[in-house]
């Protein structure tokens, strides 16, 4: 009898899973699956959110949850509401007392960027966790309905991943047959890092047109040499930083005129937050990225 | 009992300091439990261990102050009694578990445990693993000649430290850059991380009652391996005894809190300048002073630019260079 209930739950979330990929209810409650394949079930709507991440911050914001959030980390600068709220310290060391006291009824936290220790630990405490790693364009557009299902806001959240998910598939459609433009972007300058095909940043690159030079890099992040940037020869650099300048960053290659990129004055600049923070955010810097790499194609 | 009796005897003769130290550590508790980030009154510290009702403030005091506390206390004294023992061991004011590579050893299997993942109980088992094994190696490498002495284990030791270094670059170098925040906290020292302070606990007092009554037979040793022997003291056997419980010492508190640095360096010295050099005394006043030292650091840490927390190492290295460089100048070293 047990075991047949069961299967009839396991059919009805399979079922629910059909009709709507994420959301579900088990016993009256609103019930999402995370980014590591957690179940995480709320009785009531989040009231108050905590975000663990500068990401984390901007997500519940685009999710129309932005009035439940009570508690963000350092650099959370997005949108700028969001400097207003309560800081709980960097996102690789939170201030648990500060956290605790705020009492938030649904975490979200970052698997790879918060100490696991301090998360197991809140959760011990009885908070309900949710991990945000969004890994690719749909992961971004189902982090913000999720959230939505959470904080009882789907009717924003459904309407920001719709847009971004048509505004992702119109740069796909108007870049999908054309010329080739072999990148590299660049994430860091010393040490020179770029990222693999897996990242969802080489996922932006390849939507514009784009050839990530390191797609086949074994490491997801992987350091690089000067030497082997030359020795790809790429026909554009496109550079984050930190902060929204880094003109120097660029300078740099201009020291080597016989670079393709530098001999075609493709040398450019998209500001980090729009790309390197998985948000809807991404969808600015991929148009804008797509349009610097179209500049490219014309200077041929 | 005999056992027993043979603590209180010597204990009961160097009573007053302390009974000093041991009211200032329940003074320093104490004052650790009333500070934080949030603020709480005394009296809401002292309702949380008296009152019934789950309120707030219970939570904070009894679910993350107190364990936190605790764990600094025990990690502290761990320290400063592993330092104070590897001094007299070693005959050399230099000596500390983080000179002779004990830390290195246990950093660099963290380093790998964060690597590949795994976190909590793993992470601080590989900790403890690579401290064991700095150990061995250490102390293998300078029994393989008949006439060990102590400058050839202090030697031993230093290069191993030098090697465990180059492997934690190494791997600091190759590792992808979202683990390195956690894996360089974790070599500043930093109690944000100690899970379950009673570990900690249970090992310091078992090894300060071990301690007690091989109190005079370490004075001797102080003095030096020959006249220690010419007493009627198996040396071997009571040099192996003291590496073996500094290095399981040291390995607790590494595996409690990450490598924090300067506690065993500096309090035991600190002590001898004030108490002499009796091991009786130092080494049970090491415990008291070094849980003080540390508690009080932790509790800079957590709240001197809140809601930004600072890793407890950088606090200790801040206080203990100059306190150190002071007391080298004034000639008392």
């Amino acid at each position: 009898m047990k075991t047949q209930s069961k299967l009839f739950a396991f059919t009805l979330v399979l079922g629910g899973c059909l009709w709507s990929s994420f959301a579900f209810s088990v016993d009256g409650e609103l019930c999402v699956v995370d980014d590591k394949q957690r179940q995480v079930c709320l009785s009531s709507p989040a009231q108050r959110i905590a975000a663990l991440s500068p990401g984390a911050t901007e997500l519940a914001y685009a999710a129309g949850a932005g009035d439940q959030v009570v508690a963000v980390v350092s650099y959370s600068d997005y949108p700028p509401e969001a400097k207003q709220v309560t800081s709980v310290g960097s996102h690789t060391r939170l201030d648990m007392e500060r956290l605790v006291s705020l009492q938030p009824d649904l975490v979200l936290a970052w698997g790879t960027g918060n100490p696991s220790e301090q998360v197991a630990t809140l959760e011990q405490m009885g908070m309900t966790i949710y991990f945000v790693e969004p890994h690719d364009f749909e992961g971004i557009a189902s982090s913000v309905e999720r959230i939505g299902e959470l904080a009882a806001s789907r009717d924003v959240a459904d309407r920001v991943a719709a847009e971004f998910r048509q505004g992702i598939s119109e740069l796909r459609e108007r870049y999908q047959g054309a010329e080739p433009i072999r990148t590299f972007y660049q994430v860091w300058d010393s040490p020179l890092m770029s990222m693999n095909g897996t990242h969802y940043i080489s996922k932006v690159v390849e939507l514009c047109g784009g050839v990530n030079v390191f797609a086949d890099a074994p490491r997801l992040i992987p350091r690089l040499s000067q030497e082997a940037v030359l020795l790809e020869n790429p026909e554009a650099i496109v550079a984050g930083g930190m902060g929204e300048e880094n003109a120097h960053w660029l300078e740099a290659w201009k020291a080597f005129p016989e670079l393709q990129a530098t001999k075609q004055n493709n040398l450019f600049f998209v500001p980090p937050s729009l790309i390197q923070r998985p948000t809807p955010r991404v969808l600015d810097g991929a148009r804008i990225l797509c349009d610097k790499l179209d500049l490219a194609r014309g200077r041929r | 009992m005999a056992a027993v009796n043979t603590v209180l005897a010597s204990v009961g003769r160097v009573q007053t300091p302390l009974w000093g130290l041991l009211l200032l550590s329940i003074v320093t508790l104490l004052f650790a439990l009333t500070q934080g980030s949030v603020s709480l009154s005394p009296y809401q510290v002292w309702q949380a261990f008296t009152g019934e009702s789950a309120t707030l403030a219970n939570t904070l005091v009894l679910e993350l102050r107190l364990p936190r506390i605790l764990a600094a206390f025990a990690t502290g004294g761990l320290l400063a009694v592993a330092g104070a023992l590897m001094q007299v061991l070693l005959r050399n004011p230099l000596a500390e578990p983080y000179v002779l590579g004990i830390s290195g050893g246990a950093s660099v299997a963290a380093l790998l445990a964060i690597l590949i993942g795994v976190s909590g109980v793993f992470l601080s088992g590989a900790a403890f693993v690579g401290a064991i094994v700095s150990t061995v190696l250490v102390f293998g490498l300078t029994q393989l000649k008949t006439a060990a002495s102590s400058l050839r284990l202090l030697l031993t030791g230093v290069v191993i430290a030098a090697g465990w270094g180059a492997l934690i670059t190494l791997i600091l170098a190759l590792a992808p850059p979202q683990k390195l925040p956690g894996m360089l906290y974790w070599l500043m020292g930093d109690l944000a991380y100690a899970g379950s302070p009673w570990p900690a606990w249970v090992v310091l007092v078992a090894v300060c009652l071990i301690l007690f009554p091989l109190g005079r037979s370490l004075n001797v040793l102080g003095r030096g391996a020959l006249q220690a022997a010419s007493l009627g003291i198996n040396v071997k056997r009571l040099e192996r005894g003291v590496f073996v419980l500094a290095s399981v010492l040291t390995a607790v508190a590494v595996t409690t809190a990450g490598s924090v640095g300067f506690v065993g360096l500096v309090v035991p010295h600190l002590l001898r300048m004030v108490l002499g050099n009796d091991q009786r005394i130092i080494l049970p006043a090491s415990a008291l002073a070094g849980g003080c030292l540390l508690t009080l650091a932790d509790t800079l840490a957590r709240t001197v630019i809140a809601p930004e927390q600072l890793p407890v190492g950088v606090i200790t290295a801040l206080l203990g260079v100059p306190t150190f460089l002071l007391l080298l100048h004034r000639g008392r070293l």
